[in-house]
């Protein structure tokens, strides 16, 4: 079974099983890359080496990050690993950051359920080049941090234009000094996101809310109608974009290959079939479906379609509001659930995560609750951050 | 009853560009070693990203605009997904719904006069892996070197009515994309997928198709034509099978078209716009600086040829191939007469090049050496076999005429005196050749000039030596 | 989504699931259904698609050929390959 780290050896950081990291073995959580060793490392681990950090090791993830709940890993060997193994390692002390994928929000949940900060940057300013591709069109790397002031230090180190990306933004590099006073600043309530959280989450944003008044910041309720739509979405373009990606995984070039073949046909599905778990051929399946002749129209492209409207509807609310405070999760802590029913359960928790992902916005995690801004506000995001963690000292 | 013949093509060709068409590395469909133009990319493996090869994008323009069609100012591509080992991400990014070129057309000759063919669109894609079965192993093996190497594919639209068209259209395509240099059309580099039905003549309707995918040589293409037209006809005429719309293959050794497994005909390719490549947008500035750098159709630049005086045997070879055109117009840019640039061309480099096994096509000089070389010879500074020594040189080892001329001695001997001796001394030395010629044959003359020449090491200048041989000629006449 | 569907499913993309995750699998479908409904509330006439979130146009790059990975290496992770290439079951027979 593949060695993960659990301590810190000599390094700092701890990198997330779906970067690549050159000569270190490199699997998404999935059995079908079992033995696959990058020839190259991300952009983003080699940025955050030149800038002095050095990688302690890889984190495990479920299945291709698909697995928002975190549980889903090849290699978790019977144990749960619902907080995420990453930010577990920073909630305790043992690294100092880390580099995860958002895909679908799970490092930002793992966040919020271990107490540690992360973001989730705007789309195209961290390269995706060395990202085990799920949904290209709106996965990013982020930086995780036992707090905002290290949590900046570390994506100031990642961002910047990368010529390997084609969806690399142009800017070389990016200042998250932030100009604007907290004081004055204004920050909404998604209420479709409050309303749906458990009560002890609630707790969290109503203490959290308390905590930016006492700054300065005006909080106030504003209603999204838009948000489940958002949500069904990205499900449709990430499961999507998600069946087309590891389609490339068949046995034949890398990675698993099921020993039972005696054709190319019992290769590709013998290898397939034992290499991914049921969240990951449900997300095929059903991204293949939308993909399909008689549904592309009335499906995918209504959803490319909704992505617009949302992206809109929420360049206007960041007219209003600096920032929106939500949930990054439902509940305050989770059960073991069977994976029979994770694409339902993935999807229901995708509610709180899903509109960052869908229209490139950042989100950041931090005390708990998330925070989202505009394109480019990561500097807000950084300064409220910060600010209200100071008031906790 | 009388059928027509209804045939549409969709033809793949490979461009000639350093690199392939969303990664760095080079390659391209006949290359020797299997997997040595290959990077994580091409063999599939996650991590790496498109960017497109501006290049691509050029020679598709440029293949818009010789095959006269409306160029689209924004073009996007596209994700097909299909299994198959030749395809390492099993998936092909090719253009669905914004192809970059649309509605052309080509006029193509055949003996039974001009047909005019409609172009319905021309897109971007990246290529497929090589497949070769072992029979030692009982394997087959996976080549990625074609992988993602840049094609265009040109849809015409059903308006071929015989087999001699579409050759003659596939005649062509090679012609004016070998002269643009847009590609190669080497063996292989161009595939054609035919699709062909048949019908009553006068009928508007189109009958049962038929798609014949994946052939490359052109007397492939004929013979198939050929059997499928004569499969339908029987079909219809005789009921020997019902027709039914598929994808078939051809094969060349049993000359028969045979159906391809359902499986791989049933697929739905699932065609969505891809997330990692951004639009590209062809704006006036860039439309302008393509049209620019496009050169004239092998018609433009025969006809022009035509009227400098060149013969239409010499047009043909000159207009083969772009490289020829190039240093012919440099030449003619350089001061050098027609019917030397010509010769040069056509007779010393075809000459030299011969010697070294090459054709003209592998002709690569500089066009100031050259240039050099007819303006020495010319100008008599040098004798024409002098000339073509020094050619021999430049094209061997890129010399400087000028630097091997000195340093070889191969300036023309000019100093009459000497040239004198030498005249005088062949003149007594070849009393039979004097005798013909003052016998009034004078052939003769060849022969004794060629012997002074070769006494000058070929360097005399010949002029000199023409009026010398012919004033002592005289005297003894 | 039907059982039917759902194999032709299977087929294009070569995997196969036991009969309790073909249920599993059926649910996800039918539960999707429900959630693709909500989009309806969203009016999208005139809307263009958004496949990029963040536009730009002509990232492009110079033809230039670059190798920097060698062949072993690349084929050194495969399950069974050659000196020069990979291998698969004999498709053609």
């Amino acid at each position: 079974m593949k060695e993960y780290i659990t301590k810190t050896g000599s390094g700092n950081i701890a990198v997330d099983d779906t970067l690549l990291t050159k000569g270190i073995e490199t699997t998404a959580g999935s059995k079908i890359l079992s033995g696959f060793v990058p020839l190259f490392s991300a952009d983003a681990v080699e940025r955050a080496e030149k800038a002095g950090y050095t990688v302690a090791g890889k984190t495990n993830v479920g299945e291709f990050g698909l697995d928002l709940v975190g549980e889903f890993s090849y290699y978790n060997d019977g144990d749960e690993i619902l907080h995420g193994a990453a930010a577990e390692l920073i909630a305790k002390g043992e690294i100092k950051g880390a580099l995860e994928v958002d895909l679908n929000g799970a490092p930002r949940r793992a966040a919020a359920l271990s107490g540690t900060d992360f973001i989730k940057p705007t789309y195209g300013t961290v390269s995706r080049y060395g990202v085990i591709p799920c949904a290209c069109s709106g996965e990013q790397v982020g930086a995780a941090a036992a707090d905002a002031q290290e949590t900046k230090k570390l994506l100031t180190a990642i961002a910047g234009h990368d010529g390997k990306d084609g969806t690399s933004l142009p800017a070389e590099s990016y200042d998250y000094a932030c100009g604007k006073e907290i004081a004055g600043m204004k920050v909404g309530v998604i209420t479709q996101l409050f309303d749906t959280a458990s009560e002890e989450t609630k707790a969290v944003i109503k203490n959290y809310a308390e905590k930016l008044k006492a700054l300065g910041i005006a909080v106030e309720d504003v209603s999204v109608e838009e948000i489940s739509a958002a949500q069904s979405a990205w499900q449709i373009l990430m499961a999507a974009e998600t069946c087309n990606n590891v389609s490339r995984y068949d046995g034949v070039k890398f990675g698993y290959r099921t020993p039972n073949y005696k054709n190319i046909d019992e290769l590709y599905i013998g290898s397939r079939t034992e290499g991914m778990n049921l969240l990951t051929k449900a997300t095929v399946l059903y991204g293949s479906d939308v993909l399909s002749k008689g549904r592309y129209f009335t499906c995918y492209d209504k959803a490319l379609k909704v992505r617009r409207v949302v992206a809109d509807k929420f360049k206007e609310l960041f007219k209003a509001y600096d920032a929106l405070l939500v949930p990054a999760c439902g509940k305050t802590e989770y059960k073991k659930y069977d994976i029979g029913k994770a694409f339902e359960t993935v999807y229901e928790e995708s509610a709180y995560t899903a509109v960052p992902n869908l229209i490139g916005i950042p989100a950041m995690v931090t005390g708990g609750v998330q925070l989202m801004a505009d394109h480019f506000g990561e500097n807000i995001l950084f300064k409220i951050a910060e600010s209200a963690e100071g008031t906790d000292k | 009853m009388k059928y027509e013949i209804v045939i549409g093509l969709e033809t793949h060709v490979e461009l000639a560009t350093e690199s392939k068409i969303f990664c760095s590395c080079g390659g391209h469909s006949n290359h020797g070693e299997p997997n040595d133009c290959v990077c994580p990319a091409c063999c599939g493996m996650p991590g790496m990203l498109p960017v497109t090869n501006k290049h691509v994008v050029e020679l598709a323009v440029m293949a818009g605009l010789m095959l006269n069609c409306e160029i689209n100012r924004c073009t996007t591509f596209d994700k097909k997904s299909y299994y198959y080992p030749d395809l390492p991400c099993a998936y092909q990014i090719t253009q669905w719904f914004h192809p970059i070129c649309t509605n052309g057309l080509v006029e193509v000759e055949t003996k039974n006069g001009i047909s005019k063919i409609g172009i319905k669109q021309i897109h971007m894609e990246e290529d497929a892996g090589k497949l070769v079965h072992d029979d030692w192993s009982d394997t087959t093996l996976v080549d990625f070197n074609r992988t993602s190497v840049p094609l265009i594919e040109i849809v015409s639209r059903p308006d071929f009515r015989s087999a001699e068209e579409v050759l003659a259209y596939l005649e062509k395509l090679k012609s004016i994309f070998r002269f643009a240099n847009i590609s190669e059309c080497e063996e292989g580099a161009m595939r054609c997928d035919v699709n062909i039905s048949i019908r009553p003549e006068g009928s508007t309707e189109l009958g049962v198709r038929t798609e014949i995918k994946n052939m490359s040589s052109l007397s492939s293409i004929e013979r198939a034509i050929k059997y499928e037209t004569a499969r339908h006809m029987d079909a219809l005429e005789r009921q020997t099978e019902v027709l039914v719309q598929e994808t078939r293959r051809w094969d060349d050794i049993k000359g028969k078209t045979f159906s391809m497994r359902n499986k791989e005909t049933a697929a739905d390719y699932r065609y969505f716009p891809d997330p990692n490549l951004m639009p590209i947008v062809i704006d006036d500035e860039w439309l302008a600086k393509i049209k620019a750098d496009m050169p004239a159709s092998p018609e433009e630049k025969a006809a022009e040829y035509r009227e400098l005086g060149v013969s239409d045997k010499e047009i043909e070879l000159l207009i083969s191939k772009r490289n020829l055109c190039d240093l012919f117009d440099a030449l003619r840019g350089k001061g050098c007469a027609v019917a030397d640039i010509v010769s040069w061309i056509l007779t010393e480099c075809a000459g030299v090049l011969r010697k070294k096994g090459q054709v003209l096509d592998e002709l690569r000089i500089s066009a100031d050496k050259l240039a050099r070389i007819i303006a020495m010879t010319s100008s008599n500074e040098i004798t024409r076999g002098a000339g073509r020594k020094i050619l021999v040189a430049v094209l061997d080892n890129d010399v400087d005429p000028d630097k091997f001329c000195e340093e070889n001695n191969l300036a023309a001997q000019g100093d009459e005196s000497l040239i004198n001796d030498v005249v005088k001394k062949v003149i007594a030395e070849n009393e039979a050749a004097v005798k013909d010629y003052l016998g009034g044959k004078t052939k003769a003359f060849q022969a004794l000039f060629g012997g002074c020449m070769k006494q000058l090491r070929g360097n005399g200048d010949p002029a000199i030596i023409r009026t010398q041989l012919e004033n002592e000629l005289a005297k003894l006449g | 989504m039907d059982k039917t569907t759902l194999d032709g499913l299977l087929s294009l993309n070569e995997l196969r699931l036991t009969e309790e995750e073909t249920e599993s699998v059926l649910g996800a479908f039918d539960f999707m259904a429900g959630k693709e409904k909500i989009m309806d509330g969203i009016d999208t006439e005139n809307v263009e698609v958004m496949v990029h979130v963040m536009p730009m146009n002509n990232v492009l790059r110079e033809d230039v050929r670059e190798q920097p990975f060698t062949r072993e290496s690349l084929l050194e992770g495969a399950p069974e390959h050659t000196e020069d290439s990979w291998q698969v079951p004999r498709l053609v027979k």
